[in-house]
């Protein structure tokens, strides 16, 4: 119906000239008057360059959505569209191919890569597995968790904390870091988890505040804004530092070769993928369990699933724990890769970018949250030759792939299960 | 133990909850009519402030002195640039987003935070802002046991909070907007069929909830007289917590939400110690949901199947 | 699936592009400038840039360092750890730089220092006075600024000298420097004999310290340190006032010093007679005139940090001169054993990298809103 209407140049018009007027209000007081102490100095100049580029932008969109495309994508935005996809039964994903060939270019990357490359990758890993372990929270059983950082706080504080008044190394640290932010994410979930979801993203909210708080505030305990030393992970008891640190022996005498400033990095990267290996098959396992279905189930319908006798209080908690020790573990990364923890690292702020990498990659798709964490924490580095523009930019993007992909870069789907001939159906 | 200290506290708690409060109402409408939290609250509040700031520099530059006008002058345009501000937010990022999941809208809002407290920090550069002390001076009142000030913007702060309550109660009770948003807030498919132009309300409530925070910012901005591109915040995440206190969804709920959390944070830090004082109250928000889910005056939410 | 697949390969490409190309090939002395350039201490981080980038210039039109040119490089750490460390890396890797001016906040320079001397890259920080940053063992980690240990010792003394007090608030921002600065005022204090009656906590971006200020007055505090920034120290005085505390002294410290206290204050009114610690204010030596004419003729006022970091670039310059050498340890070696002329007045560094002399003092602020120095009456 929409191929053969012409575009409507009055109704451009009024909408160029709407949102003109719109940009003036808007940018005219911030940008165009700049305070200065307490009196201010004009820019209009800026401010004509921002309404034009409004009136361009906003003139280009109307006549794109005139057109049988642009209405298309306006139909799009506007029908709901289902929560999973249901592929024919003989679907064979090209998945198969992709994951041994991503895999093996894993193995090589760091033979290649420069150690800024390593780090930026290593961040992106560890927010893969923060995504993943969110990703069971929300994306799965479907609770709004907003203070998912307060495990990541505990597994990167338990490892630093650990060291300091135990002796824990980091490899001790991992499994111990796991439990610890599970048992945090029990004693939390269980008063919690018989809230309605809402109610639930506040609380969780509330206590990664009060455990951020903590941190800061214990100053004879967590060392507060002053943070805490974290020890360099060690392979087999050896360092990776150029001299020995603690008494043991750097690994670069030990196997006699030439000291790499890179080694550190490339362990843990090695490690971290292997884990990162690990909880993705995990998770697809876990999905095709009882307790994932159960999961999937409580988040379609509460009501339906406990009138079918699932307790929803246990289903909910094995989630919630299940994504918190998988937070205590990427914290370990985290604070080993950085070398030094404090609280300015687990605020508020970190807790929305996990939960955006989860909404973003698609809620439940576990490609597609590999692929935003990686988006959205590498976004910042990419943006560095913007200077200041740079989280301003990285805001933009986060609106404009929310409007572009509301429902996630990758929607859910699940092959069907064909029924045999003379079944009835 | 009625001393100067302990009324003194009061006071200081009742001002600050004033504030919350009136930011708080941004949250609670928004959430009660589309069930979305809307984190770029608190910047649009932030935004006011710098509204605010140049508003009373240009005025002041023009020549007008005389204290009331200056600060009605201000408030206008203000609460007039800021509502366009929660309209323009609203269509850009959130009305695309309705029909989504909905958590789409709640990162589509973490996004509009970040782009406008970098916007402003570009446009207005990185530097503290300030305005001048307009209003100095206040009351003191003593008694045996000490004294109690109270200096005149903070009354005129209590003062302000309660006639803009006043003022939206009125609006939502008895006006036909008030109806049409109390019947979108109920049931949005049934309103619609009703003729409601449902798009149109929630763009009101955007516009009502961006007005408030104005005046908030307008008041802080004459209290406190300084402000950045980043005091939007914490003071949102206060605000937030004052209005799920409250009961989300409800309007005195979300001012009886702001003056709890005031008072409860200036007593707990005058009487016990100040590095705690937001464990303190997040901590009392836990409490409350656990024992009291819908918040203090908010109605339970009731599945019907 | 294919989808997937090709936005994937399209990401891998768009990260190896971004994250490869930005070398340059030319043999120039690069350094960076590594502070927050975003977010909350952005202030801080465009004083950083501001006095680097004019050092470098100066330097540069005199002939370069070894003939070589210095090109700055900036690296926004936007004071998280996280990015610092990421910063740290690019810098050292990608962009190669020999020395690195930086970061600000102690809580930035302590993860990157490390990134730096596993590289061999000398860094010198304008700001970062935490103890800690030069008391890990790192031989290549200077600082041009002094110690919050020594400026809480100055204030303490004066505190217990000068004022005479004998109740005295404590009050800290809860953040590195503020908290770290308090604790060591406060140890001051009571070592003299004088025990803070109040030690507590605000919240950094809050502006309502009411409650405090009524828990101060009921303490009945003769002076009221704090330790913390500008943002919070203009609200906390201003409302120490109207509560009708006009009699209370008021001492803050270094992170006060701008003219933008007097805007965050609400007015010249509230700021007179604050008191405040501070490095001898390089804007007033001899040495820094021309310098600090030539910034206010660009219309630019060198105020806060921007000195310091003016200074660094130098000291790194003549470290490399000096040591004809542009290894970190040759550097560092030759400026611990070395003093260099810099804006800032003759500079020489111990052992551990702090400056030999601190030349913390006592200002004070007037009614104008302008700040002096005031006489040492021991």
């Amino acid at each position: 119906m929409a191929t053969s209407t012409p575009i409507d140049f009055k109704k451009v018009a009024i909408d160029v000239v709407v949102a003109a007027l719109m940009a003036l209000i808007v940018f005219g007081p911030i940008v165009g008057v700049v305070l200065d102490g307490y009196s201010f100095n004009l820019q209009p100049s800026r401010v004509a360059w921002m309404v034009l580029a409004v009136m361009v932008g906003r003139g280009v969109l109307s006549v794109f959505l005139q057109t049988p495309r642009g209405a298309a994508m306006l139909h799009g935005l506007e029908s709901g569209g289902a929560g999973v996809h249901v592929r024919q039964p003989d679907y064979k994903s090209r998945l198969r191919w992709i994951i041994p060939l991503l895999i093996v270019v894993a193995l090589v990357f760091p033979v290649f890569a420069s150690k800024y490359l390593l780090v930026v990758v290593i961040g992106g890993l560890i927010y893969v597995l923060l995504g993943l372990g969110l990703n069971i929270v929300v994306g799965l059983a479907g609770l709004l968790d907003l203070g998912y950082v307060a495990f990541y706080a505990i597994g990167a504080y338990g490892l630093a904390l650990g060291y300091q008044y135990l002796g824990l190394g980091f490899w001790s640290a991992i499994p111990l870091a796991a439990i610890a932010a599970a048992l945090a994410g029990c004693i939390l979930g269980f008063p919690v988890l018989r809230m309605h979801g809402d109610y639930l993203a506040i609380v969780t909210l509330g206590f990664g505040e009060i455990i951020r708080l903590v941190l800061n505030n214990w100053l004879d305990f967590t060392g507060g804004p002053n943070g805490v030393p974290v020890p360099s992970p060690t392979f087999l008891g050896l360092e990776f530092g150029r001299r020995a640190k603690d008494g043991g022996v750097p690994i670069h005498e030990f196997f006699g070769f030439e000291y790499n400033a890179n080694a550190k990095f490339i362990f843990l990267y090695a490690v971290l993928f292997l884990i990162v290996l690990l909880v993705l098959y995990v998770k697809h396992r876990l999905t095709r369990m009882p307790v994932g279905r159960a999961w999937e189930a409580l988040r379609e319908d509460e009501i339906a699933c406990r009138a079918m006798g699932l307790n929803h209080v246990l289903v909910k908690l094995s989630a919630f724990t299940l994504g918190a020790s998988t937070a205590g573990i990427a914290g370990v990364f985290f604070a080993s890769y950085q070398g030094f923890v404090n609280p300015t690292s687990f605020t508020f702020f970190e807790s929305a970018l996990i939960l955006a990498i989860v909404v973003l990659g698609g809620m439940g798709s576990t490609v597609g949250v590999v692929i935003a964490a990686f988006v959205l924490s590498t976004a910042p580095e990419l943006l560095r030759s913007f200077a200041d523009y740079r989280v301003l930019l990285f805001g933009m993007l986060m609106v404009l792939m929310m409007i572009w992909r509301p429902r996630g870069l990758i929607r859910v789907s699940r092959t069907g299960v064909a029924l045999r001939k003379g079944v009835a159906p | 133990m009625m001393d100067g200290i302990f009324l003194q506290q009061m006071i200081n708690g009742l001002t600050l909850g004033s504030v919350y409060g009136l930011i708080a109402i941004g949250y609670t409408m928004v959430y009660g009519i589309i069930g979305m939290i809307n984190f770029a609250h608190g910047d649009v509040y932030m935004v006011s402030c710098y509204l605010a700031a140049i508003g009373l520099a240009v005025l002041s530059y023009f020549g007008l002195e005389s204290f009331p006008f200056l600060i009605l002058g201000t408030l206008i345009f203000t609460i007039v640039v800021t509502a366009v501000y929660g309209l323009v937010i609203e269509r850009v990022a959130y009305k695309p987003l309705r029909n989504s999941t909905r958590l789409a809208p709640l990162i589509s809002a973490i996004g509009i935070s970040l782009i406008l407290q970098n916007y402003v920090q570009i446009a207005q550069g990185s530097r503290q802002q300030g305005v001048p002390t307009l209003l100095e001076g206040g009351w003191r009142f003593d008694f045996a046991k000490g004294f109690v000030q109270i200096s005149f913007t903070k009354l005129f702060i209590i003062i302000a909070a309660f006639v803009g309550m006043a003022v939206l109660t009125y609006i939502i009770k008895y006006t036909k907007l008030g109806r049409m948003c109390r019947a979108t807030q109920q049931d949005r498919k049934m309103a619609s069929i009703l003729g409601i132009n449902t798009d149109r309300v929630i763009s009101y409530v955007f516009i009502i909830g961006a007005a408030m925070a104005a005046l908030a910012g307008v008041l802080v901005t004459m209290n406190y007289g300084t402000f950045d591109f980043y005091a939007g915040f914490i003071i949102g995440i206060k605000a937030f917590t004052a209005a799920v206190l409250g009961g989300i969804g409800s309007l005195p709920g979300a001012m009886l939400g702001g003056l709890i959390l005031g008072v409860a944070e200036s007593q707990f830090s005058g009487l016990v110690n100040s590095d705690y004082k937001d464990v303190f109250s997040f901590g009392l928000l836990v409490l409350i949901l656990i024992f009291r889910p819908q918040g203090l005056l908010g109605r339970p939410l009731v599945t019907k199947v | 699936m294919s989808q997937t697949f090709y936005k994937k390969g399209f990401l891998a490409l768009a990260v190896t592009a971004a994250l490869g190309t930005t070398g340059l090939a030319q043999a120039d002395l690069k350094i960076g400038v590594a502070g927050p350039m975003t977010g909350a201490n952005a202030t801080f981080g465009q004083q950083y840039m501001k006095g680097a980038q004019a050092a470098a210039d100066a330097i540069n039109a005199a002939g370069g360092v070894n003939g070589d040119t210095i090109v700055l490089v900036p690296g926004d750490d936007a004071c998280e750890p996280k990015q610092a460390v990421a910063v740290a890396n690019k810098l050292v890797d990608q962009d190669k730089v020999v020395g690195v001016v930086g970061h600000f906040c102690s809580s930035s320079t302590i993860p990157a220092s490390e990134v730096y001397a596993d590289a061999g890259v000398i860094a010198i920080t304008p700001g970062s006075t935490n103890p800690t940053v030069t008391e890990r063992g790192l031989t290549a980690m200077l600082r041009m600024c002094g110690r919050d240990d020594q400026q809480g010792i100055v204030a303490g003394d004066y505190i217990v000298d000068i004022l005479k007090a004998k109740k005295v608030a404590v009050i800290n921002d809860k953040d590195t420097y503020g908290k770290g600065l308090a604790d060591a005022t406060s140890a001051q204090l009571t070592k003299r004999g004088v025990k803070p009656i109040l030690e507590e906590g605000l919240t950094r971006g809050e502006k309502d310290f009411s409650a405090l200020v009524t828990k101060i007055r009921a303490s009945g505090a003769e002076v009221v340190f704090f330790g913390g920034l500008h943002p919070e120290a203009g609200p906390l005085v201003r409302q120490l006032r109207e509560q009708g505390l006009k009699d209370v002294k008021f001492v803050s410290d270094d992170g006060i010093v701008t003219d933008d206290f007097v805007t965050t204050a609400g007015g010249a009114q509230f700021v007179d007679g604050v008191y405040m610690t501070f490095g001898a204010d390089p804007r007033l030596l001899p040495g820094s005139k021309t310098v600090v004419d030539e910034f206010r003729k660009s219309g630019y006022e060198p105020e806060g940090y921007t000195l310091y970091a003016y200074a660094s670039v130098q000291a790194l310059a003549a470290g490399f001169a000096g040591a004809k050498s542009t290894k970190g340890e040759d550097a560092a070696k030759w400026l611990k054993a070395h003093s260099v002329n810099t804006v800032m007045g003759e500079k020489s560094w111990d052992s551990k990298g702090d400056l030999k002399v601190s030349d913390y003092v006592m200002y004070q602020w007037d009614a104008a809103g302008k700040y002096k120095q005031l006489d040492k009456q021991k």
